[in-house]
C-alpha cells in the first residue's frame, strides 16, 4: 500500500482517470462496497473518499441510481492541476540539476517531440 | 457503545495474559489488534467472547456481561478444531442447529466466494480448512466478530479471499475485532488499530490517522513493538 490516507489516495486515482478521460462525465463509479472489496480496504473508507469527492463537486449520489461523475465536473482544471504538479517536480529536478531554464525548456520539448514521433 | 472494557487484568498460573485493559469499542467498525506472539490478543479476544473470565476489572459486551452474550456474538478461535468427518454440508446442519441467526444462503455464497471444496475436512487443506473455518463464522448475523488470526498459517491466495470475504460481508453496524500478525494485507480493512505490548495498550489510534503522518500501520508495528 502507498504512503499517504487511502481516501485520499482513491480521490486522486479518481481525478487522475477523469484527467485522462477513462472516466467520463456522466459515467457511474462503482459502489464504495464493490470498490472496498477490489481495494481490500474498509467499505467507511471509500466511503469517506466518496463523500469528499462529492463536496468538491466532482461527483454526486443520486438515490436509488448509484454514484456518477458530475456532467459539470471541472475536468479541464483537474488535467491541468494535474499537469502542473508533474511540471513542479520537473522543475525541481532541473533546478537540482542546476540546469538553466533555456535548457530544462528545450530537453521538454525534445522528449515531447520524441513521444509524437514514436 | 458496543463493549467495554475496565481495567481488566487476566492472570494464569504463572503469567499475566492482559494487564489494565480498558477499551471502548463502537458499533460498526473494524478494528485490528495486533501485537507479537504473547501480547495477550487471544487472551482478551476470549475474555470479550465470555470464554476466559478476567481476574480483575470490568468487561461489559453489548450490554451485558460477555457469557450473558455468548450467543449474539462470534467468536473465531485460532484451534482448527473441525470434526475430521465433517463436510461444508455437515456443517450447514450443525451451525443451523446450534444457532438460530445462521445465514444458509449467506453460507452457500460463502463456501463459493471462497472456493471452499466439497469434501471432508480431513481431506482439506489448512487454508481450505481456514476458509470453511471463515464461512460458517461470517453466516451468522451478529452484532460483534471475533475474529483470532484467521489468516494465520494460510496460504496467500486463501488470504486474500478471506480479507475480500470479510468486506464484502461487513455489515454496516457490525463490528470486527480481527487479531493477526499479517499487518501489511489486512493493514488497508482496519479503521482502529489496538497494539498490544506485554499484556498492556502499547498504541491504540486509528489507521488513517497514521497515514496522514506518513507512516503506515506496517512501520507502526515495527516502531511500536519492534
Amino acid at each position: 500500500m502507498d504512503a499517504g490516507p487511502i481516501y485520499v489516495q482513491i480521490g486522486q486515482n479518481v481525478r487522475r482517470l477523469m484527467a485522462r478521460e477513462d472516466l467520463r462525465p456522466g459515467d457511474k463509479l462503482p459502489s464504495a462496497r464493490e470498490l472496498a472489496q477490489t481495494l481490500g480496504v474498509n467499505p467507511n473508507t471509500v466511503v469517506h473518499a466518496y463523500s469528499r469527492l462529492e463536496f468538491e463537486g466532482i461527483i454526486e449520489t443520486r438515490r436509488g441510481l448509484g454514484t456518477f461523475i458530475r456532467l459539470d465536473a471541472p475536468v479541464r482544471t483537474m488535467k491541468k492541476e494535474i499537469l502542473r504538479k508533474a511540471a513542479q517536480r520537473y522543475a525541481t529536478e532541473a533546478r537540482a540539476l542546476d540546469v538553466s531554464q533555456e535548457e530544462a525548456i528545450s530537453m521538454l520539448k525534445e522528449v515531447l517531440d520524441a513521444g509524437t514521433a514514436s | 457503545m458496543l463493549a467495554q472494557l475496565r481495567e481488566v487484568t487476566k492472570r494464569y498460573v504463572k503469567t499475566e495474559g492482559v494487564r489494565d485493559l480498558t477499551l471502548d469499542i463502537d458499533e460498526g467498525r473494524v478494528m485490528g489488534v495486533l501485537g507479537l506472539n504473547g501480547s495477550g490478543k487471544t487472551t482478551m479476544l476470549k475474555l470479550m467472547a465470555g470464554l476466559l473470565f478476567p481476574t480483575k476489572g470490568e468487561i461489559t459486551v453489548l450490554g451485558g456481561p460477555p457469557r450473558a452474550n455468548r450467543a449474539k456474538l462470534v467468536y473465531l478461535g485460532e484451534t482448527d478444531a473441525l470434526y475430521a468427518w465433517m463436510t461444508p454440508h455437515d456443517g450447514e446442519r450443525f451451525m443451523a442447529g446450534l444457532y438460530k441467526d445462521f445465514q444458509p444462503e449467506r453460507y452457500h455464497e460463502l463456501l463459493d466466494f471462497l472456493d471452499v471444496p466439497r469434501r471432508k475436512t480431513k481431506a482439506m487443506s489448512r487454508g481450505e480448512r481456514g476458509r470453511l473455518r471463515l464461512a460458517m463464522a461470517l453466516s451468522r448475523d451478529v452484532k460483534l466478530y471475533l475474529l483470532d488470526e484467521p489468516l494465520a498459517g494460510i496460504d496467500l491466495i486463501s488470504r486474500e479471499r478471506i480479507l475480500k470475504s470479510l468486506v464484502r460481508e461487513w455489515r454496516t453496524g457490525a463490528t470486527i475485532v480481527l487479531s493477526t500478525h499479517e499487518v501489511a494485507e489486512a493493514e488497508g480493512l482496519f479503521e482502529r488499530v489496538v497494539f498490544l505490548k506485554e499484556g498492556r495498550v502499547a498504541l491504540d489510534t486509528k489507521a488513517e490517522a497514521l497515514r496522514e503522518e506518513g507512516k503506515s500501520v506496517v512501520s507502526t508495528f515495527r516502531e511500536v513493538l519492534g
